[in-house]
């Protein structure tokens, strides 16, 4: 009962709700903002809560953290520009809709299945920390080999036109995966030289180039040709779904907020890759699969219900184990330590008081989230009307400081640049690019995993592999993965020849 | 024709802003901002505008915490603002790279971080020129020493014997942060002086040794004081040994494998400040005083010991010995690394 009481002192009081109130829309906004992703925002404002009482600072970073991820697919709905890798998923099915004019709609689906996302893992983080911690635990080299696997067969589905010009669209990103130093052998992998390629070609502005850059340039373009473009029509409607739309989509955000949880704990996958597997599952449990892709609520749904339900998934490593799972939560930690909260058993006995307390003001960054993104839909929405001749240049000019301020680095800049391009090549002949995203994000994974496995093993691999229940779970799923599109279209044919 | 025009419109406008982008940088860096010509060395008024930090890791990460703790102290010493300026990637190489490249007025310095600053011109697949010898040392920040632990629930290693005993016959894995860190290193140098065979997997960044320990997918922890202190107090690990002339003060009851009569096999990873070669002596000489003042301050001692570090200073000769000693370590395995 003190408990409580003491809880609610903490955080009901002004400091610590406007602490909230700034971390809830300096997050969002930041999220919007191509290439500033949660990690920056959240590393940015840790010196800022120094002289902050524990709790007002952590629950302001983070409210960052969830209210960043939520607002990436705000400008991936509205403008096709993912604002994190999270929400570059969303932007599939968001820009489809917003294209038909129902962006507000997009919104309100985007925000609630966002809101139930990040409560439930905040849920999850208040009742059932240590128990997730110990599972995060059993996974190591050999399963997050097998878990990029599974995700990589999303490729294969991903794209709807043409399988084959999906997996090539994959293979250029695996391949662009390889850059960077090898780790297990300490050697640059084409670096041509560059310090700055030995990390990899940084995902974010791989991502901003792909999505928002060669969207910029299809409108340049459209800009020209045609002045019987189809300027967006009146923004229709409500933003809130209709009950009965709702209720359609709660099964998925159910399952994505569990997807997410679950990724979220494991210290070597973050909402990137949870949000591409929960899309893809919606689809896979979906009766009408191949509406994904053309604009259906579904698609928005399960993505941004995984990626907030990342972000307190992630946390629950963090404040128990003190390990980071994801690369917010390993700035996070140091935002703790700081604060004199170092994580491990003593944040929920010794410092329960503030624990608590942050846990709880996290799942209300959650709620406010909601609350301010469903105010202001319908002024976020209001972009989508702005001229294309006005609109396009401004989104160029966040590519360019997006993808700079990501590293303070100019070669970053080329590099979008460049993925810009192939990006917009490759719509024009009909590629997609999220499977180069995806392939990217996965490849080093499953490449470090399957090379880890090996030293693991002892040279021992098959045996390794079968002694691990986790792996075996793994390995199943992914045979059902890629037989299932083909017993199912077979299902399908016998179906259509009966009727 | 007008769809040519635009795109050319477009790209022209990127190659603008990727050219602002770049000019901002530099107003940024004082290295190109030029005009004041600095030869009124004789009466030294240094410094007269704010001095760039560079980080070569990103926001957020061990080094960059502890430079944004350390540096509100250097301002109060210097009277002018210090900017952190983050340039992660290359394993530190970006950063240091631009550091060599600044102008050496004495305004733009970094930190330099052992070993990976040395492991990333051995390794001869990078094919650098630089080496410790291009920099101006300024001064040592932060010390910590490496240390050997074991998931806390393992009956095979009850002390640094047991494990020692048995890595002689069995291949026993190892955490590693990567080819030619500290923590691979110190392996290296166990096998090469006691002939044990530890076999590092290396991961990207901390966490994933840390989780393959506690879940039991990876034998030793190989790691530095500052990490296994924590979880060595929550009961998570059992620390075997320190790789340090003297037991640690975190960890009083660990014995250094010193004295356990492993010879002196130290490992360590540390951070200090550098300037480019080329800054005047009596610039040096100011930031040097600055910075010795700061990092012995004990409001910052005692903030970096809240975060598990050691802070040690160290300056001059003394600064550079540890430095050359932690090279010669490196060098002494270059066999073992294949380099």
């Amino acid at each position: 009962m003190d408990v409580f009481t003491i809880i609610f002192e903490k955080i009901l009081n002004l400091h610590t709700l406007l602490a909230l109130l700034m971390g809830v829309v300096g997050g969002m906004i930041i999220g919007g903002l191509p290439g500033l992703s949660a990690t920056m925002g959240v590393a940015l404002l840790i010196p800022l809560t120094f002289g902050m009482d524990p709790v007002a600072g952590l629950v302001m970073l983070t409210a960052i953290y969830t209210a960043a991820v939520y607002g990436g697919s705000i400008s991936a709905i509205l403008v096709h520009t993912p604002g994190t890798p999270a929400s570059a998923a969303t932007a599939l099915d968001g820009y489809k809709l917003t294209l038909k004019g129902e962006g507000m709609k997009a919104l309100g689906v985007s925000t609630v299945s966002s809101v139930i996302g990040g409560f439930f893992s905040g849920l999850a983080l208040l009742v059932l920390a240590p128990p997730l911690s110990l599972i995060s635990l059993k996974f190591n080299a050999p399963e997050y080999f097998l878990i990029a696997i599974f995700g990589l067969t999303i490729i294969g589905s991903l794209v709807t036109e043409s399988l084959i010009k999906g997996l090539a669209a994959g293979v250029l990103g695996l391949i662009a995966g390889l850059v960077g130093v090898d780790i297990l052998t300490g050697y640059p992998r084409y670096t041509f030289g560059l310090s700055v390629l030995e990390s990899g070609i940084s995902l974010i502005p791989a991502m901003i180039g792909l999505f928002s850059l060669s969207q910029a340039l299809m409108q340049a373009e459209e800009l020209g040709s045609t002045n019987k473009k189809q300027v967006i029509n009146e923004l229709k409607g409500r933003v809130l779904p209709k009950w009965k739309e709702f209720k359609s989509i709660i099964p998925t955000i159910i399952r994505s907020s569990i997807i997410g949880i679950f990724v979220g704990i494991l210290p070597g996958a973050g909402g990137d890759v949870a949000s591409w597997v929960s899309l893809n599952e919606a689809k896979r449990f979906s009766k009408k699969p191949e509406k994904f892709g053309t604009g259906c609520i579904e698609g928005i749904a399960a993505p941004e219900a995984a990626n907030n339900a990342v972000t307190g998934g992630a946390l629950i490593p963090l404040l128990t184990l003190g390990i980071p799972g994801s690369s917010t939560t390993a700035v996070l930690l140091g935002g703790l330590i700081i604060q004199g909260l170092i994580p491990g058993r003593e944040l929920f006995t010794t410092y329960a008081n503030i624990t608590y307390s942050v846990i709880i003001g996290f799942i209300l960054a959650n709620i406010l989230m909601g609350v301010c993104g469903l105010l202001g839909a319908r002024y976020f929405a209001k972009v989508t009307k702005v001229s294309k001749a006005i609109l396009t240049p401004i989104i160029i000019v966040l590519c360019v400081v997006g993808s700079y301020a990501i590293r303070n680095n100019i070669v970053d800049v080329y590099l979008m640049v460049v993925f810009g391009v192939i990006g917009y090549f490759m719509r024009k002949t009909g590629f997609h690019p999220a499977p180069v995203v995806l392939a990217l994000i996965l490849g080093p994974i499953a490449e470090n995993g399957f090379r880890q496995s090996i030293i693991l093993s002892r040279g021992n691999m098959l045996s390794y592999f079968f002694s691990r229940p986790i792996c075996i779970i793994l390995m199943i799923l992914i045979v059902l993965a890629v037989l299932s599109p083909i017993y199912m279209n077979k299902f399908k044919k016998a179906n259509m020849q009966q009727d | 024709m007008k769809k040519v025009i635009s795109l050319v419109l477009v790209m022209c406008l990127i190659a603008l802003f990727a050219l602002t982008g770049c000019s901002s940088k530099n107003a940024e860096t004082p290295k190109e901002n030029s005009q004041q010509p600095s030869k009124e060395e004789s009466k030294v008024e240094f410094p007269t505008k704010p001095i760039t930090v560079i980080v070569s890791y990103a926001a957020g990460g061990g080094t960059d915490t502890g430079a944004r703790i350390l540096m509100p102290y250097v301002e109060k010493e210097l009277g002018v603002e210090m900017v952190i300026a983050n340039k992660p990637g290359g394993g530190g190489w970006v950063g240091w790279t631009e550091l060599l490249n600044a102008k050496p007025d004495g305004y733009t310095i970094g930190y330099i971080n052992s070993p990976n600053i040395f492991s990333g011109y051995l390794n001869p697949a990078y094919k650098r020129d630089a080496t410790i010898e291009d920099f101006a040392l300024i001064a040592n920040h932060v010390v910590d020493y490496g240390a050997i632990a074991v998931r806390a629930d393992d009956k095979r290693f009850e002390t640094i014997d047991d494990l020692i005993e048995y890595a002689k016959n069995h291949e026993v894995t190892t955490t590693s942060t990567g080819v030619g860190s500290d923590d691979h290193i110190a392996s290296l140098k166990l096998n090469d002086k006691l002939g044990t065979k530890f076999v590092a997997v290396h991961g990207k960044g901390a966490a994933y040794g840390k989780s393959g320990v506690l879940g039991g997918h990876i034998d030793a922890y190989f790691a530095n004081v500052g990490e296994v202190t924590v979880p060595a107090k929550n009961g998570e690990v059992r620390v075997l040994a320190v790789m340090a002339p003297e037991r640690s003060k975190f960890l009083p009851d660990v014995p250094t494998l010193e004295e356990k009569g492993y010879g002196k096999v130290y490992s360590w990873s540390a951070r200090g400040l550098a300037a480019p070669k080329g800054v005047p002596e009596d610039r040096l000489n100011i930031i040097i005083d600055a910075f010795e003042k700061a990092i012995n301050n004990s409001e910052q001692v005692e903030k970096m010991n809240k975060m598990g570090l050691d802070v040690k200073f160290m300056k001059g000769e003394e600064y550079y010995k540890f430095l050359k000693d932690d090279e010669a370590g490196i060098i002494g395995v270059k066999d073992l690394l294949g380099w």
